[in-house]
């Protein structure tokens, strides 16, 4: 998909393109399968709202920042949701349960680094994310989380440099 | 030189310009601490680029059409809320005909041929409440 041409990408391809690497980056953000499909379906489903209005541009730092707002939304939500267990059937639903096959293909993945990766505050886990596991540069992470690219470097780095005291 | 601290992750990823490079190269060939650092720094890296990629789940590919169906029309009540609600209207009007029929039962004239009649669907709902919900959720 070109970054600048005329043409307003259609949902279906940007979903076939882009699912994937949502899908990982929502599962390494928050560390299990069900908040992961529940965040990627979110997104998805804002992806095909948005593009309605969506004006040619840099994709790749509208997507992924369409993708970090789902993310900090869904944090948000979490949090003014009271700690005390609901009763059973009146949990919040936002969509179907993963099916089993699904959670069993993400248990025990690289489960060292994925915890270390949890550990990390949030501005460095989101940056190293976006840069090792969707494979962003520093201008489209610095576009998608709109601050100056001086600061991605830093985010990166002292994620990396955190991530390797905690995996000793 | 101070170290370069973050340069030596852009340095990694190729994120640097010519010259700061060539800084940094210069910076590296005179300082251990830094070139201990910078192999911490790759095996972070490496961890990560490593990690699993998962497959989507390709039911996440069809569920934001569903969903903008749902949502298509503001008055409808979405899908989940009126299957529950048609259950509960099933259990409610299950109560309301055993309750009823019973209370009006208490009747005097037609005391014998009502509690007669109430015993029949009584038993039938309260033995067989699977039809009520059942019919319910057909019905919608």
């Amino acid at each position: 998909m070109p970054d600048d041409g005329p043409e307003i990408p259609d949902w279906e391809d940007v979903a076939r393109r882009y699912g994937r690497k949502i899908y990982n980056f929502a599962y390494r953000l928050t560390g299990n399968p069900h908040d992961a499909h529940d965040l990627a379906q979110d997104v998805l489903l804002r992806v095909r709202r948005g593009l309605q209005s969506y004006t040619p541009g840099s994709f790749e730092g509208w997507l992924w920042r369409i993708t970090r707002n789902a993310f900090l939304d869904g944090v948000r939500k979490k949090k003014r949701r009271p700690t005390v267990p609901l009763p059973e059937g009146d949990h919040v639903d936002h969509g179907a349960a993963p099916p089993p096959e699904e959670v069993l293909a993400a248990v025990r993945l690289g489960e060292d680094v994925q915890k270390a990766l949890l550990d990390l505050p949030y501005d460095f886990r989101e940056a190293v994310v976006m840069c090792d596991v969707v494979g962003l540069t520093y201008e489209e992470i610095a576009e998608a989380i709109d601050v100056p690219i001086g600061t991605v470097r830093s985010r990166i780095h002292r994620g990396r440099k955190l991530l390797r005291e905690r995996l000793g | 030189m101070t170290h370069p601290d973050d340069l030596l992750s852009a340095l990694l990823d190729g994120e640097l310009t010519p010259a700061e490079r060539r800084v940094v190269a210069a910076h590296l060939d005179g300082c251990g601490e830094c070139r201990t650092e910078l192999a911490d720094l790759s095996m972070a890296r490496t961890a990560l680029r490593g990690l699993p990629r998962l497959e989507l789940p390709e039911a996440l590919l069809a569920a934001p059409i569903t969903a903008e169906i749902e949502t298509a029309d503001d008055t409808v009540v979405p899908l989940r809320s009126r299957r529950r609600f048609g259950w509960a209207v099933g259990a409610a009007a299950a109560l309301a005909l055993a309750v009823g029929l019973v209370v009006t039962g208490d009747g005097p004239a037609p005391a014998a041929d009502l509690d007669t009649l109430a015993e029949q669907h009584t038993a039938r709902v309260v033995v067989d409440p699977g039809f009520v919900t059942i019919r319910m959720t057909v019905d919608e």
